[in-house]
């Protein structure tokens, strides 16, 4: 018995350990331009580096783990460089790429790294399908999954990123496209700074800090993302921080602690975006006046909006908490929605008054808000509320079968009526 | 005569009690600590200053750029004490005192490049590892014209 477990131990211990005969950086260093390096699978150990247009192909099972803590792959200086299908760990950077003009990164695992994928100076970059998971621990120990610094033409689409401080990390970037990507478990799901011309569609974020950071940036358009459960003191759904030009559209927004924050920004469109259970939905600061939010949906928030004395305009938005009439018949209710509300303000001046947000004597506050505000005409009004998240005219219909079958019993029951007072 | 000497001791003790109240720097709390301009959150320990109000309230900012920000939104008049990381020896030193260095490609938190140090012999001694820069006095951050620089 005894021995059978050491002989167990010996292979456990040896699959481990066990390294390829394969010499990697010796197929890199010998490949023409051009060709395929391809990797057999097994467990390289080094610091691999590649300076020319090839690509490197993995299998199944082919892992390269990085030595100390330098990269474990590292590649400079070059043009239409492909890496795929392979596995990469080490105790630092997965991959670090310098100056590249042409570079695909496609059906990577990256796990138990500082930071995934580190892209500076480089453009048209395309990462697609890799997987990086990070270390255990608090973020403020962690890198990003993946960053991308002074690049142009970028796109970043279908990855799933989890456990990293920033899940996708962009700055001074150019034209970017992040897609389909979730990230979840980090400080910030995407984080942009200084960027323009970037847009972020159809990516899911889960119970990071904040779902998307967007800092400095010009020229946004955030659309078809869902972004849930960003909770803590601190989190947002979306916090937009000195930002010119965004478009928010078509976008879930739920579960958030704040689930749109904009500070210091200008001429942002929230539109058609479904607002479901924020502690708040919509807050704005500084922002300017031609910053809009307008047809989404509100449903479930604890407060709608709110704002400092400059606020935001609201228009044309369903909010289940509005308890108008619409005698015109047009979905537009006939008085408007208020949404100022005192307690919201002094939040925004005092975020730690967030744990009284449902307390009894706030809810007497909101109701009384509510009849108080009645007269408010101008900040965080919208007048012209919608009543029904989907208004459809009903148009009064004559079923001729059901109208003749209705006055055949009538007439009946009168005949028979008469008939048994008659006898 | 110890009437005398419990006088004297009480007004040594109303004397104290008027004293110069000392303001000292705190710890940053990654898990909670954001900054008060930006909002971001404090992972770049190195980087990161904090204001101590006379009020007993503490301001924690991620980036100088951002200390400033608030020190020009909100004056001087009610600040305790101010204080900056050195970004050599992860320190917490006066900001007023310190001296700073400038250089584009410094990376920083918001990336304004501009990094604190405790003496201009360890700006010095910074600039010949890290790079040459522009040598700042606090009174030169008023002015200076905080984003990125191309």
């Amino acid at each position: 018995m005894k021995k059978i477990g050491f002989t167990l131990l010996f292979f456990l211990f040896m699959s481990q350990t066990v390294h390829a005969d394969f010499d990697v950086q010796e197929a890199i260093n010998v490949a023409k331009p051009g060709k395929v390096v391809h990797i057999p699978a097994g467990r390289y150990q080094g610091n691999f580096i590649v300076t020319k247009p090839i690509t490197l192909q993995g299998e199944e099972g082919t892992e390269l783990i990085g030595e100390r803590d330098n990269p474990t792959l590292r590649i400079e200086n070059t043009a239409n460089v492909t890496v795929e299908n392979i596995t990469l760990s080490g105790k630092n950077k997965a991959i670090v790429a310098s100056t590249v003009d042409g570079l695909e990164l496609r059906k990577l695992q990256i796990k138990d790294v500082h930071t995934g994928v580190h892209i500076q100076s480089s453009k048209n970059v395309h990462i697609h399908d890799i997987n990086v998971t990070g270390i255990e621990g608090h973020y403020s120990q962690k890198g990003n999954g993946v960053a991308v610094f002074k690049g142009e033409d970028i796109t970043i689409e279908g990855n799933t990123i989890e456990q990293v401080q920033d899940g996708i990390y962009i700055e001074e970037v150019k034209h970017i496209v992040v897609q389909r990507n979730k990230v979840t478990s980090g400080r910030y799901g995407t984080h942009f700074m200084y960027t323009s011309d970037a847009e972020a569609l159809f990516n899911t974020y889960d119970q990071n800090v904040t779902g998307l950071m967007i800092m400095m940036t010009t020229n946004i358009f955030l659309e078809n993302n869902i972004v849930a459960n960003h909770f803590d003191f601190n989190g947002y759904g979306m916090l937009l921080y000195d930002v010119q030009q965004a478009k928010i559209k078509h976008n879930t927004i739920k579960n958030n602690r704040t689930g749109v924050a904009m500070q210091k920004s200008a001429n942002i469109q929230i539109e058609t975006n479904d607002f479901q259970m924020n502690q708040t939905a919509i807050e704005g600061t500084k922002v300017s006046d031609d910053t809009m939010a307008s047809r989404n949906n509100f449903t479930g928030n604890i407060l709608t909006a709110r704002s400092d004395k400059q606020g935001f305009q609201l228009v044309s938005n369903y909010y289940d908490d509005y308890s108008g009439i619409d005698l015109k018949d047009n979905g537009i209710g006939d008085i408007p929605y208020v949404a100022v509300s005192s307690f919201g303000q002094w939040m925004v001046r005092q975020p730690v008054y967030q744990y009284f947000v449902a307390s009894p004597s706030v809810i007497l506050l909101t109701s009384l808000d509510q009849q108080i505000n009645k007269i408010e005409k101008n900040m965080l009004v919208d007048n012209t509320p919608k009543l029904a998240m989907k208004h459809e005219n009903e148009k009064n219909k004559m079923n001729v079968v059901q109208m003749l079958l209705g006055l055949f019993l009538t007439l009946s029951s009168l005949w028979l009526w008469k008939r048994g007072i008659t006898e | 005569m110890k009437k005398w000497i419990m006088i004297v001791m009480l007004c040594c003790g109303v004397l104290m009690g008027c004293s110069e109240k000392t303001y000292e720097p705190r710890d940053i709390i990654s898990e909670t600590d954001v900054c008060k301009i930006c909002n971001m959150s404090i992972v770049h320990n190195a980087y990161a200053g904090q204001i101590a109000l006379k009020n007993g309230d503490y301001e924690i900012f991620d980036d100088i750029g951002c200390l400033m920000e608030y020190i020009k939104a909100n004056g001087e008049d009610e600040i305790g004490a101010a204080y900056i990381k050195d970004a050599a020896k992860n320190e917490w030193i006066d900001v007023f005192k310190a001296v700073y260095v400038y250089n584009k490609d410094y990376w920083t938190p918001m990336n304004y490049g501009v990094v604190a140090l405790d003496s201009k012999e360890a700006a010095q001694e910074w600039m010949t590892t890290e790079g040459e820069g522009q040598l700042l006095a606090y009174k030169d951050l008023h002015d200076f014209k905080w984003g990125i620089h191309k």
